[in-house]
């Protein structure tokens, strides 16, 4: 009866999950850094898990080797999902990979298989979405300013993405629930922890200017005779709108 | 009133409306181009660099419509020399002209694109002065994106008919998608509503650029050096239900667009009436719901490996409003069905109705590891409302009821029952096959 805790995210996960099989347990749970231990009831003991980069490399070439890139990716986002027993739910998933090998590509059918598949599949998809939603905004401060408050925690999935794309200003990309941010300084982009907004942003002029121009693009956009809220709603659902300037009211 | 001349080849004067509003009257002058898409290029940023594309492309918002926006759709000018009846620009509407210069289209772009509005650009216009000059407007704007920002998102180019071929090759140059709508599917109907244009005119660009495009892929196949030529291929539109066309001519045209010449997509767009020219029908709504099963038809086109002449016939030359058009072709061959999900090929599959590329793939791949019963066909994600009337899964049919032509029918076109609750503890739905409306794949 063993519970790792592990620090890190996905790769303190992955050496948890490394250290279960050199060990040879059946792990009973796993606890994310900032979970609270819980009352020793049942004589369950906490193993602590130091992140090391070189472990989660290992591990990923392995599994990779075993199965395949496209079913490591998978599992990468199904982590992001931050669901509850997500852990438990991967190490079945990594298990049984390294058990099937090249065969578990087929194995959609699976129960768990197919449940890290679903669980993948929506990160990612709301991962894409968040390409097209971001609102970056330029700041008095000098660099351009993003909130965002995706289900998921998809800040590694939009920040290279981002890097390729606006590569000649400094950004950052604000996830307000988690209170973590990407920010980029024109070199490389760097994962924040504890990131809170003290104050309102002050915008620049020309941040002024261009919401504008853009509401009122937005606004004409619409054909009036095609006029459809609920269709609209569909693809982007009113929790998505909170930072969204096309959203915002009109000055 | 003042006025001045933004530009000295600018051949008519712009009233001083300031930027804010000279782009809301371009908006409304572009909206009815439907082309959103920003997919089908991959091109990768530079380091320190503005802008890449994605193949898949990626929508920023929706408007109030439910249409998405990806592009910076706008006219450079609203001024038109045609008088096409259907178009919202003709000369004869007297709606207020202004224009945009080459350097403010990309201004608004490079703003526009790093605040994420945006994917990139898609620039058309009215035809102003002459058709090699409207065409020239259109390059320099794209020439100064890529060359002078260093600008590396998605471009898409409309072309204008009857300008010089030469101007044609360099366009694609710059664009990542040319375009040239068709707008009328007949000649006949071209000829009473644009009677400044012929079919020729249209088609003859269009075979160009076709030839460009494959030019160019060939010459980069041989090497990566070679120029690219409107990487993201050529696109076109039709207006429905402005002319008598059937949706058998329309199919059967998209069909020839895309084998012959290799069209990237062919847009539908439901007749707004922009005008009361007593040419055009007077409706009160556009025709959204036979835009929505043309496309549905285009989509099994491309995708699903039907032919136009399976889907519409003499007979039967208008898709049926109630059912989609898989569901309508298999309805008119019931004994083809049921088939056997854990036997039947790849090829089988696409055609049963409710299963889409994603699911015949999927079935496919897990069936080498064992039979699929109900259970597993759920679990990989197959939709069995419609589907469950024409399989059999591990030998037993899903249906309930026997396969015959009314009762199914009936079942089929039976209003949606709201969703058992249970649904509702799913945590990702899966996205509805909404895709199909507003173009994005």
């Amino acid at each position: 009866m063993q519970r790792y805790r592990y620090q890190d995210g996905f790769e303190g996960f992955l050496c948890a999950v490394s250290l279960c099989l050199v060990d040879g347990a059946e792990p009973t749970g796993f606890l994310r850094g900032t979970v609270e231990t819980e009352p020793d009831l049942f004589g369950e003991t906490v193993i602590e898990i130091a992140t090391d980069r070189q472990t989660a490399l290992q591990f990923r070439e392995r599994f990779m080797k075993a199965v395949s890139q496209p079913a490591f990716a998978t599992a990468r986002y199904a982590f992001h999902s931050q669901r509850a027993d997500v852990e438990l739910l991967l190490w079945r998933y990594f298990t049984l990979g390294l058990k099937t090998g090249k065969r578990m590509g087929n194995m959609l059918a699976d129960r768990d298989v197919a449940t890290v598949d679903k669980l993948g599949r929506g990160v990612a998809h709301e991962a894409h979405k968040y390409k097209g939603f971001i609102r970056f905004r330029e700041l008095k401060q000098g660099f351009l300013y993003a909130c965002i408050e995706p289900q998921a925690d998809i800040l590694v999935f939009l920040a290279p993405h981002f890097v390729q794309r606006i590569g000649d200003r400094p950004w950052m990309i604000h996830d307000m629930q988690r209170a973590q941010a990407a920010i980029y300084d024109l070199k490389q982009w760097r994962l924040l922890q504890g990131v809170e907004s003290s104050s309102t942003p002050e915008y620049t002029q020309i941040e002024e200017e261009c919401t504008e121009l853009w509401q009122h693009y937005f606004k004409r956009m619409a054909i009036k005779e095609r006029y459809n809220p609920k269709l609209q709603q569909q693809h982007v659902p009113l929790r998505s709108r909170k930072y969204l300037v096309e959203f915002e009211p009109i000055k | 009133m003042t006025f001045y001349v933004p530009k000295q080849y600018y051949t008519f004067y712009m009233s001083n409306l300031d930027l804010k509003q000279r782009l809301e009257i371009l908006a409304d002058s572009a909206k009815y181009d439907v082309s959103c898409s920003s997919s089908g290029s991959n091109r990768k940023g530079v380091p320190g660099g503005v802008g890449n594309t994605a193949s898949s492309g990626i929508c920023h918002t929706w408007t109030a419509d439910g249409r998405c926006i990806s592009l910076l759709k706008i006219l450079l000018t609203n001024s038109c020399l045609y008088d096409c009846a259907y178009c919202v620009n003709r000369n004869s509407n007297p709606i207020q002209r202004t224009a945009l210069t080459p350097d403010e289209v990309v201004r608004l772009t490079m703003d526009f694109y790093r605040r994420n509005y945006i994917e990139g650009l898609f620039l058309s216009t009215g035809v102003f002065h002459s058709a090699d000059h409207t065409m020239e407007q259109l390059i320099l704007v794209a020439r100064k994106l890529r060359l002078e920002e260093r600008f590396n998102g998605y471009i898409h180019m409309k072309v204008v008919p009857g300008a010089d071929s030469q101007l044609i090759r360099q366009i694609g140059l710059y664009a990542d998608r040319v375009s040239i709508n068709i707008e009328l599917p007949s000649s006949r109907s071209l000829q009473l509503l644009a009677p400044d244009k012929t079919r020729q005119s249209l088609i003859a660009p269009m075979r160009q650029l076709s030839g460009l495009i494959e030019t160019s892929r060939q010459e980069r196949k041989q090497s990566r050096k070679a120029p690219q030529f409107a990487p993201a291929g050529q696109s076109t539109q039709l207006i429905i239900g402005a002319t008598p066309e059937s949706d058998l001519e329309i199919i059967r045209l998209s069909e020839v667009l895309y084998q012959r010449l290799a069209m990237k997509r062919v847009y539908y767009s439901a007749f707004v009436p922009v005008s009361s020219d007593n040419r055009l029908p007077a409706m009160a709504v556009p025709p959204l719901l036979r835009e929505h099963r043309l496309y549905q038809a285009d989509w099994l086109l491309r995708f699903y490996g039907f032919a136009a002449h399976e889907l519409l016939d003499q007979n039967n030359p208008n898709l049926d409003m109630r059912l989609d058009p898989k569901t309508g072709w298999a309805m008119r061959h019931l004994e083809l069905f049921p088939v056997e999900v854990n036997r039947a090929d790849y090829e089988v599959l696409l055609r049963v109705p409710g299963i889409g590329v994603r699911s015949a793939q999927r079935i496919v791949v897990a069936r080498r590891e064992g039979r699929l019963k109900e259970e597993e066909l759920k679990r990989l994600g197959v939709v069995l409302s419609r589907a469950r009337y024409f399989i059999t899964a591990d030998g037993r049919y899903l249906g309930g009821i026997k396969l015959d032509g009314p009762e199914l029918l009936t079942r089929l076109t039976a209003p949606k029952r709201r969703k058992a609750a249970l649904d509702q503890l799913e945590l990702f739905p899966p996205s509805a096959a909404v895709t199909a409306i507003t173009g994005e794949l």
